[in-house]
């Protein structure tokens, strides 16, 4: 669990976290889906747009790739998935938040494996196993407090 | 992999913890009853620079790289981040969570390598 500083924005009365559909928990969740979406599409775009550039500023930015649809809808989802972001940052510490969102490195390689038929060697599958065990680390206590309320 | 793609990679992450580190600065202050606005989109509009700075660079460095070499590298942001947040933020974490965090970053340089 994680406690806040006790800075005066803090120690306001602030609203009570919301439930239902506005629940912080769920749109973890649902930015884990749409960050996997968005960086399926930037990766496709960014292939795709492979090119020589002419000069160093336009090399090591990928300027080149704004070209391409696929990276466009990658743009999409990731703006989707921001303002959803500000909803979990109002109600969640960001030391809780921001390691959670790294269930995107589980659900994208097993989205491959799921649909794609890709392979995922053993230490793949230990990798996803270590961080589906931190997620639960972090996310148990937090489950548990849900529960008390 | 040369240094200066190694720099890169390090900029993106340092631009990636800092923009989110204004971004959480600034919804705090949306839990009030009263919501001063201004602080509030002045710190979000530095959350989205420092993103779309580090969305250049990291798409510049997909052109340059395998997800494959680049990946193993995302394993340090939560790391970086959670001590961000707990110096900046003066959030504090449990030792349970601080164990969730480092089990999430040797996962995600596991699944990154192989």
């Amino acid at each position: 669990m994680c406690r806040e500083k006790n800075t005066p924005e803090n120690t306001d009365a602030h609203p009570a976290t919301p439930t239902g559909w506005l629940n912080p928990y769920l749109h973890i969740a649902l930015n884990g889906l749409l960050v996997t979406t968005s960086e399926l599409l930037l990766k496709y775009g960014a292939m795709e747009t492979v090119q020589p550039e002419t000069s160093l500023l336009l090399d090591i930015l990928g300027f080149s790739t704004l070209g391409s649809l696929w990276v466009w809808g990658g743009i999409t989802c990731y703006i989707l998935a921001f303002v959803n972001w500000l909803h979990i940052l109002r109600w969640i510490p960001l030391s809780i938040a921001f390691p959670l969102t790294s269930v995107v490195h589980v659900l994208i390689p097993l989205g491959s494996w799921l649909f794609l038929g890709e392979y995922i060697s053993p230490v793949r599958w230990l990798g996803i196993a270590m961080i589906i065990a931190g997620i639960y680390f972090i996310a148990k206590p937090l489950m548990l407090s849900e529960e008390a309320l | 992999m040369t240094a200066r793609l190694l720099i890169l990679i390090i900029l993106a992450q340092i631009a990636l913890v800092a923009g989110q580190i204004f971004l959480k600065h600034g919804m705090n202050f949306t839990k009030k009853e009263i919501i001063p606005y201004r602080p509030v989109v002045i710190n979000i509009f530095a959350g989205i620079t420092l993103f779309t700075i580090w969305f250049l660079l990291w798409m510049g460095l997909m052109q340059k790289m395998d997800l494959s070499h680049l990946y193993p590298f995302e394993g340090i942001s939560p790391v970086l981040l959670v001590i961000a947040a707990c110096i900046i933020l003066k959030e504090r974490l449990d030792l349970r969570s601080w164990a969730g965090v480092v089990l999430i970053a040797l996962g995600t340089l596991l699944v990154g390598i192989s």
